[in-house]
């Protein structure tokens, strides 16, 4: 998690003319040209851009920290959504019965933080009953062993979920039943800006609580060497637990937010799941930073693809783009330096 | 005397490698035609579980020799299936001959995808090849003039008779060939350089060996039986939707393969098809639970990856030493 950009030894022209920055300036102008015109268009890359922000910024930590990559990680946004789904829809019903401005303003976040704590309590149950016995076993081949590992965790809980609650799509129109806020003439939905917020301020403590909380340096620590950790004195088992715990949980916030816009069912997660997966491989393995700028960008090219394209091609043209990066940078965006440590 | 030579000469055929292999082979030729078996409905289960077993076959020859998981599997089988499906459909070309083609032509995205994705570690080889087949079942789903995306391709089939027995007997072809075939490939000097890329690139590296251009080699012939297996399964099926390229068939078919144990190659043949057979049935049994058999291979596979990595395979393996090592051993235990 070391800076990959490091603005002492390159000079400012020579950076600026980098293939990252040539990268992240057209996608900054692409989305003001775009933004002016097409407002609309703007509001839903924020949107979902904040979010898939969650989502990759959590599947990045998880494969800094333990060299997992996770291909469950879309069914904790599945279970997000179910959770909040549960607990938001007695409270819709009762709002409906007795109108009142505060249950209106505050009535979707205990579902959205009930979603984070059971992701999180679900991540956290992973961590100790399946991966920290294949950590006791043996560690070869680990980062391919644990791929296939959360492989079949992902079979279990979306087909789990279709036995246990049925294939119905249980979904919402919105959570805050208000009419559309106008923002310089332009009117903005006010779950989409909410969602935006919520993303933002998430993003905001996950990062101070990873810059300059003890245990969140101890996770940057470990990400860096483990071995070194260790000898300093820092529970590898407790890290490893916190991590995993905290990217699902984040994960699973993602699926209660956008709860409007997907309505929970088994397989709910397979988009989410490949759009992180997309931005992660696109900014670099196992890079946080990397992970939150790299999401809008791919919200960017989803939300273009969807308008101007069509909604099935959502699975071609960022494919084709990404494959167009890693001709060229093959570490990825930010071509980040923390390389799996178990991996020869 | 006579009964202890006996004993031992027992022992020695059973030693024997080539006698489970005949074994093998023999009970897959005659299991239709015993009851009940030879029942219409069992006899398609095995044709299932043939397919799944070749399957399993092509997908263990990348990820248990040289390490890579191919998670865009069942893309590549699709784009054999509709590949061929798509020549007879249209062009009226046999499907004997349609399949090749259909090999080729996954053969040749393997290729593709190999020489993009495996310069690079392990892991963005496998996901890359994930999104490939991602962009692949998007193209075909959304390409509806050519493919009739979501409403199914209608493909003509192999014989004009419904009976599954000469469908079997097809399958069962494919499923040997592709074992003979890849074993020899393993057997070849090629194995030994995937072998050795697949446990340590560096060492491997370092003894002189290219490990990109095997890494290519390896990932090029699995997507092309991949593609034939498809094209199978399009003239079986006689309907294609792009569902056939979904990650969970995928994961179906990664589940048998790590179960019968990686790096065997016919580990997965021996287990899927009792687990196959197994399957269908848990599916008629609870078929108001759908989706309960991928929980069945979720867990199984779970609790491969994490207490018996070798699958199956070990387990006959340690078998097989046992029965080497000859009787005292037998009692040891471990």
């Amino acid at each position: 998690m070391t800076s990959a950009l490091n603005p002492q030894t390159v000079p400012l022209a020579r950076r600026l003319l980098s293939f990252t920055w040539i990268t992240i300036g057209i996608a900054v102008l692409v989305t003001v040209v775009v933004g002016i015109n097409y407002p609309s268009i703007l509001v839903s890359t924020l949107a979902t851009g904040g979010m898939w922000a969650l989502m990759a910024g959590g599947l990045a930590l998880v494969f800094g920290v333990m060299n997992i990559p996770n291909f469950a990680h879309g069914e904790f946004f599945m279970i997000g959504s179910l959770a909040s789904f549960t607990v938001f829809t007695p409270i819709q019903n009762e709002l409906l019965e007795h109108p009142s401005t505060l249950l209106l303003v505050l009535g979707p976040f205990p579902g959205m933080i009930l979603a984070a704590l059971v992701g999180a309590a679900v991540g956290v149950v992973m961590e100790v009953f399946l991966f920290r016995p294949l950590r006791r076993r043996s560690r070869d081949q680990w980062v391919m062993n644990t791929f296939l590992l959360t492989a079949g965790i992902s079979v279990v809980l979306v087909n789990g979920n279709q036995l246990l609650f049925g294939n119905d799509f249980r979904g919402i129109t919105r959570y805050w039943d208000v009419p559309p806020l106008q923002v310089l003439g332009v009117s903005v939905a006010v779950d989409r800006a909410l969602v935006f917020i919520i993303a933002l301020i998430t993003i905001a403590l996950f990062s101070v609580f990873l810059r300059s909380t003890r245990t969140g340096r101890a996770m940057r620590a470990v990400s860096q060497d483990e071995t070194g950790a260790q000898m300093v004195g820092i529970d590898l088992n407790r890290i490893f637990m916190l991590t995993l715990g905290l990217s699902c949980g984040l994960a699973s916030l993602a699926g209660a937010s956008l709860l409007f816009m997907f309505p929970s069912y088994p397989s709910v997660g397979v988009q989410p799941l490949y759009l992180a997966w997309y931005v992660v491989i696109l900014a670099g393995l196992g890079n946080v930073q990397g992970a939150v700028v790299g999401a809008f960008i791919v919200a960017l090219l989803q939300t273009l693809t969807v308008y101007f394209i069509g909604v099935g091609w959502v699975d071609v043209l960022p494919t084709a783009f990404i494959i167009f990066i890693l001709l060229f940078k093959p570490s990825g965006l930010f071509g980040s330096e923390v390389k799996g440590v178990w991996e020869q | 005397m006579p009964a202890r030579t006996s004993v031992s000469a027992m022992r020695a055929f059973l030693a024997d490698r080539r006698v489970p292999v005949v074994a093998f082979v023999l009970l897959l030729l005659v299991l239709p035609l015993i009851p009940p078996f030879n029942r219409q409905d069992f006899t398609r289960y095995l044709v299932v579980a043939v397919f799944m077993a070749a399957q399993a076959v092509a997908f263990d020859f990348t990820a248990g020799y040289i390490n890579v998981v191919n998670f865009g599997f069942a893309a590549f089988v699709g784009l054999g299936g509709y590949t061929s499906g798509l020549l007879a459909a249209n062009y009226g070309l046999s499907p004997w001959i349609g399949i090749f083609v259909g090999a080729l032509a996954a053969g040749l995205l393997g290729l593709l995808t190999g020489a993009l994705t495996l310069r690079l570690r392990g892991i963005y080889a496998a996901v890359m090849a994930w999104f490939v087949g991602l962009a692949l079942m998007g193209i075909v789903r959304n390409w509806a003039d050519v493919t009739r995306g979501s409403l199914g391709l209608n493909v003509p089939l192999f014989f004009a008779s419904s009976d599954n027995l000469p469908y079997y007997y097809v399958i069962l072809a494919m499923l040997l060939v592709t074992l003979l075939v890849l074993a020899l490939v393993i057997r070849s000097h090629l194995g030994l350089a995937f072998r050795a890329i697949g446990q340590n690139v560096q060492a491997a590296r370092a003894s002189g060996i290219n490990p990109t251009r095997y890494l290519v080699i390896n990932f090029t012939l699995s997507s092309a039986f991949a593609g034939l297996l498809g094209g199978f399964y399009a003239h079986y099926y006689g309907i294609l939707t792009p569902d056939v390229m979904l990650t969970s068939r995928t994961v179906e078919v990664l589940a048998i393969a790590y179960i019968g144990g990686r790096g065997s190659l016919w580990g997965g043949a021996v287990i899927a098809i009792p687990l196959g057979i197994g399957v269908e049935l848990l599916r008629i049994q609870f078929s108001d639970l759908p989706g309960i058999h991928l929980v069945l291979y979720g867990i199984l596979l779970i609790l491969v990856m994490i207490y018996r990595p070798a699958g199956v395979a070990g387990f006959l393996r340690g078998l097989d030493a046992r029965l080497r090592r000859g009787g005292s051993a037998a009692h040891e235990g471990e």
